[in-house]
């Protein structure tokens, strides 16, 4: 009948007592405050809930709360730093890719995730990331367009 | 006319809010005692409910309350009330509530739910209008015809049949006499979602001392406001209704959905919050979805290409309630012309109770479900006449001078679909097809062209409230619901063209409160650009007409002598003589602190002029802002699969003046890949038992970037409309409503095969071509 897990939550150690069966989610939302993580259908299917795991992009709706016992956690509430934004962000804003905004956290988390990994990722890969999040009202072209925005502002920002 | 800020790419005020993850939608409120909500859903889509049994449910842990339909003495609904909060004595659609847990937290709720026994007696099921109008089916509301409603809205007793609308225009027999060749053709626009990524989701707070508070992602606060002001006999006033942000709507989060539901389980736990946000299984079958319309068309034309007749029935399996649906058959029927003049019509629209989930908005609002049907016939038609397509609809079109099926006599100012049609043909068609084939592939072209009209209502108004600032600079606060389109952007660059002023220095509202906000209808119909824009221009009007009749005093001169620049009233012969704005917000101090004239703030509204009812005719003036397009694709059909490649997705609409480009462009889009998950992929199937095949993302067929056209083109002519800000029209719903008739005119030409309903998925066109294969 449930346990304590700690976790790491944008750089802060967090100790949460979850219940069995708790998804990452439910965590983060309802017991840490970080609203930021959307959830547009907790089946996995439309990827507004994507965090950050260790420098992996997860489903938190389908990430079990005990499995980030002891891991890093970095939440859209984890890119901006109080004053400047993300590139990613900065990127997603320039393209005119936030409409409604659900679908943006999730991304901009995609995002980090892949261009963290592999700062030079070419269109497919970008394509094959973004292809796990459901977006009804840019029709994908401004998402697309600030993705690649992102790699090139972040390869500017990498020291030479 | 040289603008500013017109035109430009202004960024969004609510950007950064949205990159960061701050700003705060429906499910991220957190009020103090709040306790959430879980329903039980029915087995069955028709059934008699024989017994509900709560006892277990009730000492589950956590729970407050158990509520079910028993006691439930009202209907709401705002064009008729035929709705319930909760199923009473019968189910009628497998979404249907049919009781509430409220328990401390939502897992609580929902394992409560579960013990809830409830049992049924089932009745036949009705998922398509054709079935549920046939002689004996049994009645899906046996009260129907006795439901208060608008007039206008009458039902026919005894029957499915939930409401009729009829449209004559001159002699449809004479029409038909006239005509040298004759088309008909049925086709069918199933049921969708407007799916947006955020779900519905609503917070009922009946407080202590009777009043009603509500946070809901709903695009019509005071709809709902009055609509429960009227069932619980409050004051509206004593009804506050707020929005947070709302994370698409599409249609869906219009007219009253969720909101009794959620308020009517609430009133059992009067002083605490009760919070309900729909799974996405509830989204889809629990919230409105929409169209479920099947066109039947016929048209006559001369053999020269002249149209003489148009004869359409529309057919709206409307699902278990006709109150959201009403008006999207009658705004399907009356536009199912297209933009094409016909000199005779009869247009009759049949709205059928059936037992599916209410359809309500979906952009759009009709009329893609039949312009899909009269854009496939015109091709049809030309092949038929053998004629050129482009030909045939160039003598058609709509235009200045030219009359609608409404009556409308339209004006140039009314938009161009000649210039919209020219610029995506010359773009799309002006090259021959590269090929008809190759090893792998089938190509084809198509072409729609469209025309919107809104679908408001006579008193329908937008207002705003606008107040300079102590320093000049300027807050503006109106009803409008925001839900990614971007009206805050055009909120502020009109009010920074009309106040002369910077965007920087505008800052528009972030939420809707009834206890604030200036009364609005709803923001539905591609409406707020026009009036929204025209009630922000009419209150800066005023702003600046305050400020220069204290300037007057001031500068001891007549007021129209002065001029208004954004930063001061000076004399118009010299303008060394004046006084800076900021000096005038708040009234004008002297240097005594002795201090006259008024605070500048501004109110104002905005309504479309002369709107009207529908005659005995269904005639009358309901469109009167129309905007016209145009759009085509290229697309190769994949031999192996039947799997269909968008290419290249072309659309260009005459929106009189393009206000924001990078928004308008998103906003095309956006539109049109959502009509392209409907054409080819999406839809929302119930089992012939009415239960539902797939009601979540996996199996819907919602489309990802993998499914976006190979290149875009959004273009747009800019013909000023007589009524909007600079010329402006709307355009949210419109690039939706050209792609289907576009795709199906495109797999025709690419293999031949003539498609009357969507989504026309791999598995349609392989057999499709096998057929053809065998003949
Ligand atoms: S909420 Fe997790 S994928 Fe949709
Ligand atoms: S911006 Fe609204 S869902 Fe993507």
């Amino acid at each position: 009948m449930g346990q304590t897990i700690t976790l790491t939550v944008n750089g802060v150690r967090r100790s949460v007592e979850v219940e069995d069966g708790e998804r990452l989610i439910d965590v983060l939302r309802e017991r840490l405050g970080l609203t930021g993580t959307k959830r547009g259908c907790d089946d996995g299917s439309c990827g507004a809930c994507v965090v950050v795991v260790d420098g992996k992009a997860e489903r938190s709706c389908l990430f079990l709360a005990a499995k980030a016992d002891g891991r890093e956690v970095r939440t859209i509430e984890g890119m901006a730093d109080g004053r400047a934004l993300h590139p990613v962000q900065e990127a997603m804003i320039e393209a005119g890719a936030v409409q409604c905004g659900y679908c943006i956290p999730g991304i901009v988390m995609e995002l980090d995730a892949l261009f963290s990994r592999q700062p030079d990722a070419p269109d497919e890969a970008i394509v094959e990331a973004l292809a796990r999040h459901l977006c009804r009202c840019t029709g994908y072209e401004a998402i697309l367009e600030g993705a690649r925005l992102a790699r090139r502002k972040l390869a500017e920002r990498r020291p030479a | 006319m040289e603008f500013t800020y017109i035109g430009k790419n202004v960024p969004r005020p609510d950007a950064v809010a949205k990159a960061t993850g701050k700003v705060r939608f429906l499910d991220d409120l957190r009020l103090p005692g709040m306790l959430h909500a879980a329903f039980l859903r029915p087995t069955h889509a028709h059934a008699k409910i024989l017994s509900i049994d709560t006892a277990e449910a009730e000492r589950m842990p956590g729970v407050v309350k158990v509520v079910t339909g028993r006691d439930i003495r009202f209907r709401y609904g705002e064009n008729i009330k035929d709705r319930l909060p909760l199923a009473v004595g019968k189910v009628r659609w497998i979404g249907e509530p049919v009781a509430a847990v409220i328990a401390e937290t939502v897992r609580e709720a929902r394992a409560a739910v579960g013990k809830i026994v409830a049992r049924y007696e089932p009745l036949p099921v009705y998922v398509d209008a054709r079935d549920a109008m046939k002689e004996d089916a049994v009645l899906i509301h046996e009260e129907s015809g006795t439901f208060e409603h608008l007039p206008g809205m009458e039902a026919v007793p005894g029957t499915n049949i939930a409401g009729r609308y009829t449209l004559r225009k001159g002699d449809v027999d004479e029409g038909f006499r006239r005509a040298e060749v004759v088309v008909e053709g049925e086709f069918n626009y199933p049921f969708g979602s407007s799916g947006a990524i955020e779900p519905h989701g609503a917070v009922a707070l009946f407080h202590e001392d009777g009043t009603i508070e509500i946070w809901s992602s709903s695009i019509c606060p005071f709809i709902v406001r009055e609509d429960v002001a009227h069932v619980y006999g409050l004051p509206a006033s004593a009804v506050r209704v707020h929005i947070p942000e709302v994370g698409g709507c599409f249609g869906y989060k219009s007219d009253v959905t969720i909101e009794q539901t959620v308020a009517y389980v609430a009133s059992f736990v009067p002083g605490r919050p009760v919070k309900w946000v729909a799974t996405r299984q509830e989204d889809l079958l629990s919230t409105l979805i929409g169209h479920g319309m099947r066109t039947r068309i016929r048209i006559g034309a001369r053999r020269d290409g002249t149209l003489t007749a148009l004869r359409t029935t529309v057919i709206h399996s409307t699902g278990a309630s006709k109150d959201t649906g009403i008006h999207v058959l009658i705004a399907a029927t009356h536009n199912s012309t297209g933009a094409y003049e016909f000199p005779h019509c009869l247009l009759e629209g049949l709205s059928v109770y059936t037992n599916t989930p209410p359809v309500g908005a979906y952009r759009g609002y009709g009329h893609q479900e039949s312009q899909f049907a009269v854009e496939r016939m015109m091709d049809i038609l030309a092949r038929r006449l053998g004629m050129d397509p482009f030909a045939l609809r160039e003598k058609n079109y709509l235009g200045p001078g030219r009359t609608t099926s409404l009556g409308e006599r339209l004006w140039e100012s009314n938009g161009d679909v000649r210039k919209c049609a020219a610029v995506i043909r010359e773009i799309v068609f002006s090259r021959p097809k590269a090929a008809a084939e190759d090893d792998r592939y089938y190509y084809g072209r198509g072409f729609a062209a469209l025309m919107k009209s809104p679908k408001g209502a006579p008193f329908s108004s937008k207002s705003c409230y606008l107040k300079f600032n102590a320093d000049g600079s300027v807050s503006i606060n109106m009803g409008g619901a925001e839900v990614g389109q971007g009206l805050r952007t055009v909120v502020r660059q009109v009010a920074a063209e009309a106040l002369r002023i910077p965007p920087e220095r505008i800052a528009v509202y972030t939420e809707i409160d009834t206890q604030f906000s200036p009364w609005e209808w709803q923001t539905i119909g591609s409406m707020f650009t026009i009036q929204g824009g025209r009630s922000v221009i009419r209150a800066a009007e005023k702003a600046i007409a305050m400020m220069k009749r204290t300037a007057a005093q001031v500068l001891r001169v007549d007021e129209d002598r002065l001029v208004y620049d954004g930063e001061h009233i000076f004399l118009n012969h010299d303008p060394s003589v004046r006084v800076a704005v900021a000096k005038l917000a708040r009234g004008y101090m002297y240097d005594d602190g002795v201090t006259v004239g008024e605070v500048v703030h501004a109110t104002s509204d905005t309504r479309l002029p002369r709107q009207s009812n529908p005659d005995a005719c269904g005639q009358g003036t309901m469109g009167i802002t129309y905007t016209f397009g145009a759009q085509a694709c290229e697309l190769r059909i994949e031999k192996a699969t039947g799997r269909v490649i968008i290419d290249h997705l072309a659309s260009c609409f005459d929106v009189g003046r393009v206000i924001n480009p990078r928004q308008i462009r998103g906003q095309v889009t956006g539109g049109a890949m959502m009509a392209i998950g409907a054409t080819l992929y999406e839809e929302l199937r119930f089992r012939p038992d009415g239960t539902a095949v797939n009601p979540h993302f996996r199996k819907y067929g919602f489309p990802t970037v993998r499914e976006m056209p190979g290149r875009w083109t959004v273009e747009f002519v800019e013909t000023p409309e007589h009524i909007g800000p600079y010329g402006a029209r709307g355009i949210g719903e419109h690039p939706v409503i050209g792609v289907a008739p576009a795709i199906l005119n495109a797999i025709h030409d690419a293999i031949g095969v003539e498609f009357y309903e969507i989504p026309v998925t791999p598995e349609k066109i392989k057999k499709a071509l096998e057929e053809k294969g065998k003949n």
